[in-house]
């Protein structure tokens, strides 16, 4: 039993995108619709001519106090031992209630054309075959080969660091612990478990 | 941070709240009529019959939205979702009304041959109990017109929703509007049974509207209060006519005024003719109940930390 989590170092991050590509490919996300499981924002802070920009690449935060959870009323919605939201595509009716309830804009609708789309492009090796409400798994079936999530593995700039948040020697859990990676929006009482090292 | 739309939920899921409010409310109030004030059993039949269509048609907008709607049992798995309390609402409301309504029916001659097939064990049953349903539907009303404010103010990035004042609001609105439904059904009724309580549902809607007004500006002033995505949306609203135009003046402030001028100055004796005003401010709080819902649902923006 782990507590899986990510750290972003944004001081590193050059929006290169690989990360969405790579997932993309890995989960056979709807980039035909321009839906992804991971983003990076893209912003300009300061005013002129103080002005940078940074760059947040941001997933679903697997929440431990997970709004989309409590909103789910069909129980699709649910947390693994290791501490990874998880959508059970069968049982999704695609109410919305999580995608309304989620903070962190985690969450799209892998609707019945998206589901088409995929059976036109993956043919036998379809995994969405239903249409639901999609998210980050942290890459759940890599993970089960000790693999690391598609998105840090890509990662040319090591931006993304994963691991088991109570593993005491971890990376994650020492930036983590020491504050020196902190959570988006903590005030919500969300405990998300991926961390941000600012720029 | 960030102020985003929301583009999850639309008009279908507006339409079904605004017909949850009215439906949940005109059963409530018509099952209160029943027991404190005693009305026309045929109007009440109306009534209660066409809460229930709006439930329906409701429910169908709901399903029509979902990715998976024939899955929808499934929604009665986690209790601590709001939407498997709507169902079970829901559910309760759909067994009250019927089983208040059937003997009222037997008012209308026509349905006569259809209410005598219950065999007379449950029609007597029925009978006996219906001051005790009328009670019970009135609680189930009055759950499914909140249950439409509690479903969206489940959002904690939507400051705009997430907020004690929003079922508050959707549930005085939804008695608004069931009380506007119920007024014109009265006023267009030839049976003086049903019209002599046009003055009481007057009364109760201008009270609605007035507690309305209060809610709403307790609610823009919290909305107003800090620069977060609530401000934005307050703002978002505030420069949208149809809302300030449609529902603020046309629903809410020309129907209190055609209500207090008639509370004032109207009769309502047997002889008296429907008056078009009123039939017209009915028909104003409607609109201006749904115009609320798609532009409460329309304003909702999340608060993102980016
Ligand atoms: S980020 Fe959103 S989808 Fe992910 S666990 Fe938190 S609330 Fe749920
Ligand atoms: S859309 Fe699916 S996962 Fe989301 S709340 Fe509804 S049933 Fe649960």
């Amino acid at each position: 039993m782990a507590r899986y989590g990510m750290v972003m170092d944004m001081r590193t991050c050059v929006g290169c995108q690989a990360c969405m590509a790579a997932c993309s490919t890995e989960n056979q996300t709807p980039f035909w619709s321009e839906k992804f499981r991971t983003h990076v924002e893209d912003k300009e802070t300061g005013t002129f001519p103080d002005v940078r920009r940074v760059q947040l690449p941001r997933l679903c935060m697997h929440c431990e106090n997970t709004p989309c959870l409590s909103a789910c009323p069909t129980g699709a919605t649910h947390m693994n031992k290791d501490g990874i939201v998880l959508v059970n595509y069968d049982r999704c009716i695609g109410c919305y209630a999580c995608c309304i309830a989620c903070p962190y804009d985690a969450r799209y609708a892998y609707d019945s054309e998206d589901v088409a789309r995929e059976r036109e492009l993956y043919g036998k090796l379809v995994t969405h075959d239903v249409p639901h409400v999609d998210k980050c798994t942290f890459c759940v079936q890599r993970l089960s080969e000790k693999l690391e999530p598609a998105c840090v593995a890509t990662c040319p700039t090591h931006t993304r660091i994963f691991g088991d948040l109570d593993d005491r020697k971890s990376e994650v859990h020492k930036l983590a612990a020491s504050g020196k990676a902190q959570a988006l929006n903590q005030g919500l009482g969300t405990s998300p478990k991926v961390f941000y090292i600012p720029s | 941070m960030t102020f985003v739309h929301q583009e999850v939920w639309h008009w279908q899921i507006a339409t079904y709240l605004f017909l949850g409010g009215l439906g949940g409310a005109t059963f409530a109030i018509s099952a209160v009529l029943h027991l404190f004030e005693g009305c026309d059993r045929k109007m009440l039949s109306v009534a209660v019959m066409s809460s229930i269509a709006f439930l329906v048609i409701g429910t169908v907008f709901l399903l029509a939205d979902m990715l998976q709607p024939l899955k929808a049992i499934y929604a009665l798995t986690n209790p601590r979702s709001w939407i498997f309390w709507g169902v079970v609402f829901i559910n309760f409301y759909f067994v009250a009304a019927i089983a208040y309504v059937i003997p009222l029916l037997e008012e209308w001659p026509m349905l006569q041959p259809i209410i005598q097939k219950i065999p007379a064990p449950i029609l007597g049953l029925l009978e006996r109990f219906n001051k005790l349903v009328a009670l019970g539907g009135s609680a189930a009303g009055f759950l499914v017109a909140i249950y439409t404010g509690l479903l969206i103010s489940a959002a904690p990035a939507i400051n705009f929703w997430n907020t004690p004042a929003l079922p508050l609001l959707f549930v005085i609105s939804g008695f608004s509007t069931g009380a506007a439904w119920l007024l014109l059904l009265s006023m267009l009724s030839s049976n003086p049974g049903a019209q002599a309580i046009s003055a009481k549902l007057e009364q109760l809607d201008a009270m609605l509207i007035v507690t309305e007004l209060i809610i709403l500006g307790a609610y823009f002033n919290f909305a107003m209060f800090l620069p977060t995505g609530a401000r934005a949306s307050a703002e978002f609203l505030f420069h949208s006519p149809v809302f300030i135009v449609g529902f603020f003046v046309a629903g809410l402030l020309v129907p209190l005024a055609i209500e207090t001028w008639g509370i004032f100055f109207g009769g309502h004796s047997e002889k008296d003719k429907p008056k078009l005003t009123m039939l017209l401010a009915s028909a104003l709080v409607l609109v201006g109940g749904y115009l609320l819902r798609i532009y409460v649902l329309k304003a909702g923006m999340f608060q993102y930390p980016w």
